[in-house]
């Protein structure tokens, strides 16, 4: 008995709360992810590169001696912009063509790849490492966590909270999610459904970036740094029901506590072809995922 | 004399641009040859063999309407399957031979799993599948792990009349001229009879298609089971030109370049795939001889033409010579 004890508490809790920790993060990437798709009906192949943006924002700005805490602040209010003339200048293009999926999913493609080169262009491919903002750690029920580590789950519950929050209990959620369920209703209501449709690109991107931030202590900054999250949080999104809030909650915890426990009974490379393999499986027995689309119930 | 269509015109106008390919190319293998050169020779065969990779995503972008991010999943398939092969026996016909029976296979296995959902879904599962075999492979050290497989024979092309070595840069750049004019030919032939036309239709109105007596799902798996074969094909040559197969070909970055290609030179034409490998590939190494970021240029434009020019290239030229056609034809 007091072997199992031990057992949780030195191999499976510390497996766990790493898990917990990449969850945190992933569930950050894939809200934007999701609510760019349950309003918009695209799929953002260039959300890995406005989240190394956001990194990248923070790098130049953290090199002219702004503090981190700033910056937590500041990234997020300059991709705002950023995310509202992509929309209004690039997707706003193509949007209302025949095959609507198709085309934006290839333009944000190709809107990925030339910022990803921007990005090696710029500051060159290796990798930079920011300073932890928070040094030290903390003993958590006899388990060493590193303080930042702890920080980052509270942050991020803290913001995932707040998105929820905004979508569902405010009148500007309202409008999102009135312009998510009919565009056509929403807009003989009032809704300024062109400038929602845009504000919800940026806002997807802005917290796609304050990820970023959030991140580049732990896992470095540098231009290919989108490409390895992004299919973890595209699978999140597939797995949740792709604009839906609470499933990109779930599906992210879930998926991340399969990938951190699998890894201890089995090789660690294989963790990735067992959760692409759940989201396939997802995929053909329920393609719309655990839950329903954002505004759809 | 019998009335030609649209649709046929169109393809004939394909046909002819094609036509007009091949003879550049010959002129080019010709003149290659004569200067001993090797570095173009083989550069363009890579052009023609990425180019069978992009004619199979056009079968399914272009015709079906399904975008599949994951045809590298059947193109390092072949490669994979064929430098096995010729490490075990040096034969090109065995190669071929099972690269044909096994992506079959395969390719029905996948489409069955991808053709259950359509629209973006169709894209993401494809790019999943793709995914995980991508990660197996790099992962299996019977297959080489993150090297991919080293030390593929060069091999002696034995076609009956004539018999060359892989390793002879014209010579193989006609034999792959040549298997990639079939596998055009194969696939523009099938989708003029009333199979590609039921392919069409589909893509117009796929709830109407079963009211004509049609099965949706025996159509968009036979669609899915010749992509995956041609993918898979055109992926057997590789290894035979560079002499070993690499995990990077399964990835997803070989899937992106050949919907770029497939953009870019012109969906739904067949020919544009041909035209996009062979103008990206120029692009490629014009571009990246100023400056190793290359992929901006090409992403810049990849997007313009998503925005601008939806027909890409083939959109420019292909009316052009189709005007050129019934105005022959006319008196």
């Amino acid at each position: 008995m007091s072997g199992a004890i031990e057992y949780f508490q030195f191999v499976l809790a510390p497996q766990m709360l790493i898990g917990l920790v990449v969850g945190v993060a992933v569930i950050l990437v894939a809200l934007g992810l999701t609510i760019i798709f349950g309003l918009l009906d695209v799929i953002n192949m260039s959300h890995g590169e406005f989240y190394a943006l956001g990194a990248f924002i923070a790098l130049a700005l953290a090199s002219i001696g702004l503090p981190f805490w700033l910056l937590l602040i500041l990234v997020p209010l300059v991709m705002i912009p950023i995310g509202y003339v992509v929309e209004r200048g690039l997707i706003q293009r193509v949007f209302h063509t025949s095959e609507r999926h198709v085309t934006t999913l290839l333009l944000t493609f190709g809107l990925g790849l030339v910022m990803e080169d921007v990005f090696r262009l710029i500051w060159g491919p290796n990798p930079y490492r920011p300073e932890t903002p928070i040094a030290g750690g903390v003993d958590v029920f006899g388990i060493f966590v590193p303080s930042y580590r702890l920080f980052l789950i509270v942050v991020g519950a803290a913001i995932i909270s707040a998105v929820a929050l905004i979508i569902y209990r405010t009148r500007l959620g309202a409008m999102v999610r009135a312009a998510a369920y009919d565009r056509h209703m929403a807009a003989s209501l009032g809704v300024p459904v062109r400038h929602v449709y845009a504000g919800a690109f940026a806002f997807g991107v802005a917290l796609a970036g304050l990820a970023g931030v959030l991140l580049a202590p732990i896992y470095s900054v540098f231009p290919t740094m989108g490409r390895d999250f992004i299919l973890m949080a595209f699978t999140v999104v597939i797995v949740g029901g792709m604009g839906s809030i609470a499933g990109a909650v779930i599906a992210g915890l879930f998926l991340t506590q399969v990938q951190a426990i699998v890894s201890l009974y089995i090789s660690p490379v294989w963790s990735d072809p067992i959760v692409f393999g759940i989201m396939v499986a997802m995929l053909m027995v329920r393609p719309q995922g655990l839950f329903g689309r954002l505004g759809h119930g | 004399m019998r009335m030609i269509d649209a649709l046929t015109r169109s393809m004939r106008a394909s046909h002819l641009l094609v036509a007009l390919l091949v003879a550049a190319s010959l002129v080019f293998a010709a003149i290659g040859a004569a200067m001993g050169e090797t570095f173009y020779l083989r550069l363009a065969t890579e052009a023609l063999i990425f180019a069978g990779l992009a004619l199979s995503v056009d079968i399914l972008l272009g015709y079906n309407g399904l975008l599949s991010l994951g045809q590298a999943l059947y193109f390092g398939l072949g490669a994979y399957l064929s430098a096995l092969v010729l490490m075990w026996v040096p034969s090109f016909w065995a190669a071929f031979a099972v690269t044909a029976v096994v992506s079959a296979v395969v390719g029905l296995i996948g489409g069955f799993i991808a053709n259950r959902v359509r629209g973006v879904y169709f894209a993401l599962i494809t790019f999943g599948m793709a995914q995980v075999a991508a990660k197996v492979v790099y992962n299996t050290r019977a297959l080489g792990a993150s090297d991919g497989l080293i030390g593929v024979p060069v091999i002696d092309i034995n076609l009956g009349i004539i018999s060359f070595s892989s390793a002879s840069p014209a010579g193989f750049f006609l034999f792959v001229l040549g298997v990639i004019v079939i596998l055009y030919g194969v696939t523009a032939y099938l989708l003029d009879t009333p199979f590609g036309r039921l392919l069409i239709a589909l893509r117009a109105n796929e709830r109407r298609v079963p009211f004509l007596g049609y099965r949706t799902m025996t159509l968009r798996l036979s669609a899915y089971v010749i992509a995956a074969m041609i993918a898979a094909l055109s992926g057997a040559l590789y290894p035979m030109l560079r002499g070993f197969v690499s995990p990077e070909l399964l990835f997803f970055s070989t899937s992106g370049n050949a919907v770029i290609t497939v953009i870019v030179g012109g969906v739904g034409t067949l020919a544009g795939a041909l035209y996009g490998s062979v103008l990206l590939t120029l692009l490629k190494s014009v571009v990246g001889s100023y400056t190793e970021h290359h992929v901006i240029v090409i992403g810049l434009l990849f997007m313009g033409a998503v925005i601008f020019l939806p027909r890409g290239l083939m959109g420019i030229v292909r009316p052009a010579v189709e005007r050129m056609l019934t105005r022959r034809s006319k008196p």
